[in-house]
This record gives C-alpha cells, sequence and structure tokens, in this order.
C-alpha cells in the first residue's frame, strides 16, 4: 500500500456526478490534474449496493461543506462501474443527491497502484488517502472487512495537516526564522 | 458617509487627529497599498464601525479588492494571534511556548499580496492590540523583506492616529446619538 509521503498514483477515471438521466450530465472524467490547487479525500469502498458503505458515504456528504471550507474535494470511488454506481444513487434516497462524485476504478488499475485491492475478494479495501496540493499523500486509513470508517477523523486529520503555525510571532530568540512563501 | 465627510464630522478637541490623518496618508516612505492596507487593518482592529465602514469604502478606491481582503485578513488574524502570543510574553511559564498552538492561520501563506505588505499590516495592528512578541517579530519579518525602519514608522503612525480616531467617533456617538449618522 502506497503511504505517507508518497505521491498519489496519476489517473483518469470516468466518476459519476449525477443521477441525470443523459449520460452526458451524470459521467463525467476526472483526473489526478483535476482540482488544482486542493487538497483532496479520496475515499474506497469494496462494492456499490452494500450495507456499511452507504452509511459512511453519507457521513462524508453530511460534512462536505466543512470539507470544502477547507479547500478540499471529497472523491468516492470503487471498481463497480460509472452505470452500477448511477444505479446506486438513483435508487438509494440518502445517494442521490451525492455532492461529491463517484470514480469508477474499473479497470482497478488505481487500486493496484495504490496497493488497496484486496487479496481475497479483489475489490478495493475501505482505505481512506488525504492527499495534499501538491499530490503528495498525508494520511492513509484502512479498515477491515464490515467495520465503518469514521469521517469525523478523517476531518480532524485534514484540519491538523493544515494547521501550520505560521506566524513570526512563534519565532524563538535563536532559531532560523520561518520562509514564508 | 465617506471618508472625507466623516472627517468634516470630527470635534474641535480632535482636530490634531484630523489634520495627522490627512498627512498621514500622505506619507512618501509608504506606497499607496502600504497606506491604506494600513488604513483598513487599523481601523478593523480599531472597533469602529463608523470609521470601519467609511475606510473601507475609500480604500476600495485605492486598492486592489484582492489586497483589501488581504488587509481585512491581517486584522482578523491577528485579533487572534495578538491574544494568544501576547499570553505568552505575559505568562510566566515557558511550558506553552512549546505547545501546539493548534490554531489555524493560512491566511498569512495565502493573502496573494507582497508578503512585505501584509507583514506590515500585521505589525501596525499587533501595534493596536499590544502584543509584544507580535510587534518584534513582525517588525523584524518587514525588515528582512526590505522595507526600511521609516516606512515602518510611517504605517505606525497611520495606524495611531486610525486608533485614536475610532476612539473618537465611538465618544462622540455615545454623547449625541443621532449626530453621526449617514
Amino acid at each position: 500500500m502506497l503511504g505517507v509521503g508518497e505521491k498519489f498514483p496519476s489517473f483518469s477515471l470516468t466518476a459519476t456526478v449525477s443521477t441525470e438521466k443523459d449520460p452526458q450530465k451524470a459521467f463525467k472524467t476526472i483526473t489526478d490534474l483535476d482540482y488544482s490547487g486542493k487538497w483532496k479525500v479520496y475515499f474506497f469502498w469494496p462494492k456499490d449496493f452494500t450495507f456499511v458503505c452507504p452509511t459512511e458515504i453519507t457521513g462524508f456528504a453530511k460534512l462536505n461543506k466543512q470539507f470544502r471550507d477547507r479547500d478540499t474535494q471529497i472523491l468516492g470511488g470503487s471498481i463497480d462501474s460509472e452505470w452500477v454506481h448511477h444505479a446506486w444513487r438513483t435508487h438509494h434516497a440518502d445517494l442521490k443527491d451525492l455532492p461529491f462524485p463517484m470514480l469508477s476504478d474499473i479497470k482497478r488499475d488505481l487500486c493496484e497502484q495504490l496497493g488497496i485491492l484486496d487479496p481475497q475478494g479483489g475489490v478495493a479495501q475501505r482505505a481512506t488517502f488525504i492527499v495534499d496540493p501538491d499530490g503528495v499523500i498525508r494520511f492513509v486509513y484502512v479498515t477491515d472487512g464490515a467495520v465503518g470508517r469514521n469521517p469525523d477523523e478523517v476531518l480532524r486529520v485534514l484540519d491538523a495537516l493544515q494547521t501550520d503555525e505560521l506566524c513570526p510571532c512563534n519565532w524563538h530568540k535563536g532559531e532560523a526564522t520561518l520562509q514564508i512563501a | 458617509m465617506t471618508l472625507n465627510e466623516l472627517m468634516e464630522t470630527v470635534p474641535a478637541y480632535a482636530r490634531d487627529l484630523k489634520l495627522n490623518f490627512s498627512t498621514l496618508t500622505q506619507q512618501p516612505e509608504l506606497t499607496e497599498q502600504q497606506v491604506w492596507g494600513t488604513a483598513v487593518a487599523a481601523a478593523v482592529a480599531s472597533r469602529n464601525g463608523e470609521l470601519t465602514q467609511a475606510v473601507l469604502a475609500e480604500a476600495a478606491g485605492h486598492l486592489s479588492p484582492q489586497a483589501l481582503e488581504a488587509a481585512k485578513g491581517a486584522a482578523a488574524i491577528m485579533g487572534m494571534n495578538n491574544v494568544y502570543y501576547r499570553f505568552m510574553h505575559l505568562t510566566a511559564n515557558q511550558n506553552y511556548r512549546n505547545m501546539p498552538a493548534r490554531l489555524r492561520m493560512n491566511i498569512i501563506r495565502t493573502h496573494g499580496v507582497e508578503a512585505a505588505d501584509f507583514e506590515l499590516w500585521c505589525a501596525a495592528v499587533s501595534a493596536i492590540n499590544g502584543c509584544s512578541v507580535c510587534v518584534d517579530s513582525h517588525e523584524k519579518t518587514v525588515r528582512e523583506k526590505g522595507l526600511s525602519e521609516e516606512a515602518v514608522l510611517a504605517a505606525i503612525r497611520l495606524a495611531s492616529v486610525v486608533h485614536a480616531l475610532a476612539t473618537v467617533f465611538d465618544a462622540e456617538k455615545v454623547a449625541a446619538p443621532q449626530a453621526v449618522s449617514a
């Protein structure tokens, strides 16, 4: 599995962004270069249409505004096709108005490069990555089986990662001064 | 009320301040952005609604929207840092200085204007809010970024007068509530 300090892999995947019937509106190609300048939270789940996943996904959705306020884009994903994502969102009340895209890693390319494909099941593990605007992984969080993730914890970590004492007021006598961009 | 109109309402006892203000916004040591950013940051830090509104309106004619936002941002973030770091120098307990602040202050990196100018505004606000650690460190940073002592002093003069004017307008509001309305 890729770890903290490593670069998030490049990818170009179809994503489901709405439940519109028109495929031009429902689907969009998303790459690692999109959302430039923003932080990203990528979180993967094993399979659409299962039970734990929607509660986690809606957990992230409830916090979407908090993530947006922190210049962070949430991107969900699994190895299901964009059509399966579409069907799931259309038929699941809690997922209809999801405020972030669902990536379809149908070739399992991205999950493989991330090292999160479950060796038994062949689908993505319940893995979450926080990636900074330079494309570097800053946090990895994986849980086994049916244990859902805690999106509040992801937000807490994101906040801590973004909180730097940038004020020269923190300068102590004798230390080198801060390099402020 | 425009800033000029507001200045016309300054009472006789504060005539010095009115005249100082008009001179100090013309100081050659400061660029137009430095002058008006300082005025904005100082007004915000001085907490009088009328003065703040009038200075913001006037400054919009002298500053880019980005610089105006940045000046307000400097006053905002220093409102926090001036209390936090002032605690550090007020308390005899040095342990606090080694504990993580856990305070977001990303605007110090993301303000988008010249770093020297942003730091100058922070120094001015710190002078108003009375944080010695902040004044020291921002003054040092501003000088490292190339501003002269004369420029720093020019900004401090302006901030001092803006602050004083805020107290005058507060006093006049209490004395004659209907006198200073738009």
